[in-house]
């Protein structure tokens, strides 16, 4: 598991290389708009140790937003550092067909886009906005911004559902259980209109999705995932761990009832090859 | 224009947490930008975009309505643009930072920035053209 000083240590020498990068790329006269919602990123202290349940497992509530900040992320005037992560093993048909959608038809194609549930892994890996986590011994109760979606999951070990009683589901049928601090959330039968992430990556009805959790202090959550999906890649998959870190913040309501956007597009689509 | 590899691996590789749910790139064109002065007519405070709707002379002096995309509330309000801020400043000249639109349609802008009548610049939409020290293009 990763430190307190290393994550910080990380976090310091990957915004310190983005700002360097940054210079780099800059005109020496360049001057920037300074606007009011600009985010200069300051990394989190790691807060001690991680709070503990009454029966000693890891407490993961909290409100928790992507990065190190404990707030909003998305309008950062230091850029993203891409995540270091093996390329994901489609199968020949399955890359072509993702290959084959125009960046117009992967948007309108996508689940976001179109305002449907991101399901799992989507409320980590398509959702944008804050998570709220609540625990108690035994259950994990999952919040997200994105269109008030949630999910429940016992963390007892329990087996899932019988194949009879499976239905294709946006979260799927999900189960958890500890190994030592991490928790592990898996996932099966999945509604097939989901993605695992907003790249266009669809999956079949035999996926299988394997979620971990983990709280190395009081202020910083990791997540990381793998997928297994004998119909669309040659092998299992599995993530980084993306960090995110404790909001004081409480998440805010967020229906999605005003979507122009997939007209938009259709025009686009409508406006011929080429858009 | 059909995807390359190499555009798939940088959105799979992309710090995804932070996206928004759509990708800007696709509905706007971030070499089309300009600064844009007129009159605050409307705000729709809404989810997965807000808008608002400014009045800008033309060339006859006849007010013509152009529709400006911002952010989500979410990214709104914690940015400092809150349904308050915006709303305090219809009827009053503003100038938006806004990107045409890619299908076409005349007046339909993303906007990143809205100047307020107090002279604020405050941020409401992605750096698309780098403006604000970052280049997101998304």
């Amino acid at each position: 598991m990763r430190t307190h000083l290393g994550l910080i240590v990380s976090a310091a020498v990957a915004l310190s290389a983005a700002g360097a990068a940054q210079d780099k790329q800059q005109a020496p006269d360049k001057k920037f708009v300074d606007a009011r919602g600009n985010v200069k990123p300051v990394p989190l202290p790691p807060g001690g140790a991680a709070p503990r349940m009454s029966d000693g497992h890891v407490d993961l509530s909290g409100v928790w937003f992507a990065g190190p900040t404990g707030k909003a992320n998305a309008w950062s005037v230091v850029p993203d550092q891409p995540l270091k992560e093996e390329p994901v093993p489609f199968q020949p048909a399955a890359a072509a067909k993702m290959n084959a959608m125009t960046r117009t038809e992967r948007e309108l194609n996508s689940p976001g886009v179109r305002c449907q549930p991101v399901g799992t892994p989507g409320m980590w890996t398509i959702n944008p906005y804050p998570h709220q986590i609540v625990m108690k011994p035994g259950l994990f109760v999952h919040l997200i911004e994105s269109d008030n979606a949630w999910s429940v999951v016992h963390t007892d070990a329990r087996p899932h559902k019988k194949a009879d009683d499976l239905e294709p589901l946006y979260n799927g049928d999900q189960t958890a259980h500890w190994e030592g601090d991490t928790l592990v959330i898996d996932t099966i039968s999945l509604d097939e209109r989901t993605w695992i992430n907003q790249s266009g990556w669809f999956h079949s009805d035999q996926v299988h999705v394997i979620e971990r959790l983990r709280r190395p202090s009081m202020n910083y959550l990791e997540y990381q995932y793998t997928v297994e999906d004998a119909k669309v890649l040659t092998k299992p998959w599995t993530s980084a761990w993306r960090t995110y870190s404790l909001g004081k913040e409480d998440l805010t309501e967020n229906f999605c009832t005003n979507n122009e956007n997939v007209e938009q597009l259709e025009k686009l689509r409508d406006a011929g090859p080429g858009k | 224009m059909k995807s390359s590899l190499g555009t798939l691996a940088a959105i799979l590789f992309c710090a995804a947490p932070a996206w928004a749910h759509h990708s800007f790139a696709a509905e706007f064109d971030a070499t089309r930008c300009s600064d844009i002065t007129g009159v605050l007519t409307k705000v729709a405070y809404e989810n997965p975009h807000s808008y608002v709707w400014v009045d800008v002379k033309d060339a006859s002096g006849k007010p013509v309505s152009n529709t400006f995309q911002l952010s989500s509330p979410s990214n709104l309000k914690r940015g400092g643009a809150t349904y308050g801020v915006l709303n305090g400043s219809v009827g009053k000249e503003v100038l938006v930072r806004g990107c045409a639109s890619r299908n076409g349609e005349a007046n339909r802008y993303a906007a990143s920035f809205i100047k307020l009548p107090d002279a604020t610049i405050q941020r409401v939409g992605q750096d698309v053209e780098g403006i604000f020290g970052t280049k997101i293009w998304r």
